[in-house]
């Protein structure tokens, strides 16, 4: 009798973990991936292809060598009540959309990132980081194996303490002699973006509903164009509503925070869920 | 009778060569020791992690033997010259020649890149990045006919006869026998030795940054200007291909030193010779700061002799040239403030690791 005592809690731990493992098995569950797209005012973006800078209202030529950023925090967002549920895809990944002209295939394919399997449902829309998220940014790339995308020392900047979250870079015909310049001409920008602050997150609202065990994927356009919206007059000074590339064509120092800053929110304007 | 005995002594005579011959290149091993230790490799706060190959884990035995086939002539044709000959340690090994030299006394066409720190080099190796790994890479120089111009199909057959080396095979890797001896094993060794060349991170930069050391006023201000801390300096934009800790980013880039107007102008296509791409021609690894004093000249084709004279490239902002990088652009840095950056390279020698005999 005593030994059927000690069996009983044996028991009730089996039942126990039995119906978790029901539970588990129950959840019925759909797969999200990401596909990342650019574009340059409607046209396909692809590095070291010519243009202008913002057609009819700056008329610059202009090509790009670099875009690339970090997604972190990415969710898909369900209305509850007042609130907003959120659960979660991935919390962090390096979008490389650096196409050249030759790697058409790729630049026409996107960048898809495998999310989490996530509850089937419907959601009310997505909300997506750019850039790395501080708990994230707290550590550096020595903290990573080589093939983790935070390992990635071309994109820490020490003097920041901070990932470099996006680059744009690029040249732009300044003079107008048909010549991309470096010697002795100064046609280069190289937009870095970085810090806690400027963490840009976009919620996206839009019904999604994902069946059961459906592979689907979600999207996402960014015209990059958009990018160099700008509407702080020290950094437009052609009053154009554009930053001004010749002559704010960096932004490392404290100085250029505020062009930092703007590059990163635009973001939030600059993507799109396709459909 | 006098024909058959004839034929015997030939069948004999034959006989004893091949087994000559036969006998040093396929000799039992297994009675000799194999007992693996493995190789505690030093790797400074705040560098990348180690990673190393499944298939070739670092051993005590491996980097012995690695370091023998380092230093060792046998690797060329005419047992002139070996890895060191491009690869000096005193010389961060690298050596000080524009283009190395081969045993035939022809010039490469490319600069000998220093081994220091290589084991961190995950974007490809060489210049151009065409060896995906060091023991691909360890492969390369023995059949090159600018460089030790040999063949493996004919060193092997040497390691094998060899007095000293089957048993240094059999410690590293436990063979059983002199014929499994072959030139991915003796490359697994190369790139064993070549994974331990990591710097000891007591070079005064790495002092500074953890607080045992100051830099002097220059190289405080040579600092800010490689990192554009401050907005009390000019950026010099160095730390985009040259970030901490290894003083590369392991990226590909054409920073301007050939005029060129379109990717076919390349005397030297660099990454592109190697992906066909036309918007890679030009373009070239960054290469490590770390001890940069001691590597002159510069550049993969070793043009620049001084540190003057790479900083005066770079001020200029390159040449025109097709793929150029964007980061390459006039710095307008003063004569003071260029040498406020080389006092600050200085910083980056590390002595105890080129001083260290291994």
């Amino acid at each position: 009798m005593r030994k059927l005592l000690y069996l009983l809690p044996l028991s009730l731990l089996f039942f126990v973990t039995a119906c978790g493992d029901d539970d588990v098995q129950a959840e019925e569950t759909a797969e999200v991936n990401l596909n990342f797209k650019a574009t340059y005012d409607g046209d396909d973006f692809y590095t070291e292809n010519i243009y202008k800078l913002f057609e009819g209202v700056d008329d610059t030529d202009i090509k790009f060598s670099t875009f690339d950023f970090f997604i972190g925090n990415v969710s898909l967002i369900k209305n509850v009540g007042e609130e907003f549920e959120e659960t979660e895809l991935l919390e962090i990944d390096f979008v490389s959309l650096s196409f050249d002209p030759g790697q058409a295939a790729q630049a026409e394919a996107g960048v898809t990132i495998q999310g989490r399997k996530v509850p089937a449902g419907t959601y009310d829309g997505i909300k997506i980081g750019f850039g790395v998220p501080a708990d994230l940014n707290r550590t550096s790339p020595s903290e990573y194996g080589s093939g983790d995308v935070l390992s990635k020392t071309s994109h820490y900047w020490s003097g920041w303490d901070s990932y470099i979250f996006a680059k744009l870079e690029g040249l732009a015909d300044h003079n107008g002699n048909g010549v991309f310049e470096t010697s002795g001409v100064e046609e280069g920008f190289t937009y870095h973006m970085g810090t806690d602050e400027t963490f840009t997150e976009r919620t996206i609202f839009q019904t999604i509903t994902l069946e059961v065990d459906e592979e689907r994927t979600v999207n996402l356009n960014l015209d990059v164009r958009k990018l160099f919206r700008m509407t702080l007059s020290e950094y437009d000074q052609d009053d154009n509503d554009l930053l001004d590339v010749e002559d704010f064509p960096g932004t490392h120092t404290d100085a250029e925070l505020q062009i930092n800053k703007t590059m990163m929110n635009n973001f939030s304007d600059a993507v799109s869920l396709q459909e | 009778m006098k024909e058959l005995n004839t034929a015997l002594v030939v069948t004999l005579l034959l006989g004893l060569l091949v087994q000559c011959s036969t006998t040093p290149l396929d000799r039992d091993l297994s009675h000799l020791p194999y007992t693996p230790e493995p190789y505690e490799v030093k790797v400074p706060e705040g560098f990348p992690r180690l990673e190393v190959p499944e298939d070739n884990p670092i051993t005590k035995a491996g980097v012995a033997l690695g370091q023998k086939l380092f230093f060792d002539p046998i690797l060329s044709a005419d047992s002139t010259m070996s890895c060191v000959n491009c690869h000096l340690p005193y010389f961060a090994l690298t050596d000080v020649e524009a283009t190395s030299v081969g045993i035939d006394g022809l010039r490469g066409r490319r600069s000998s890149m220093s081994l220091l720190n290589v084991a961190f080099y995950n974007t490809g190796l060489f210049w151009d990045g065409r060896s995906p790994s060091l023991e691909a890479q360890a492969l390369e120089p023995v059949e090159d006919t600018l460089e030790l111009h040999h063949k493996w199909v004919d060193l092997v057959p040497q390691l094998r006869e060899h007095a000293e080396y089957p048993a240094l095979f059999r410690a590293a890797f436990g063979i059983q026998n002199t014929a499994e001896i072959n030139k991915e094993l003796a490359a697994k060794a190369i790139a064993q030795f070549e994974r331990v060349q990591i710097s000891d991170g007591r070079a005064k930069f790495d002092r500074v940054m953890q607080g045992e050391a100051t830099f002097t006023p220059d190289e405080a201000a040579g600092y800010d200007m490689f990192f554009d801390v401050t907005n009390e300096f000019p950026d010099a934009e160095c730390g985009h291909c040259h970030n901490v800790p290894l003083f590369t980013t392991n990226e590909y880039f054409n920073n301007g030193i050939t005029a060129a107007a379109t990717p076919e102008d390349f005397p030297d296509p660099g990454l592109g010779g190697v992906t066909g791409n036309p918007y890679d021609m030009g373009k070239f690894r960054a290469p490590s700061l770390r001890n940069i004093t001691l590597t002159a000249p510069y550049m993969h084709d070793g043009r620049f002799k001084t540190l003057s004279e790479v900083l005066d490239h770079y001020n200029q902002g390159g040449q025109t040239s097709a793929n150029v990088s964007p980061l390459i652009r006039p710095l307008k840095l003063s004569e003071v403030e260029k040498r406020q950056i080389i006092a600050f390279l200085h910083t980056l020698t590390d002595r105890k690791f080129v001083n260290h005999r291994r």
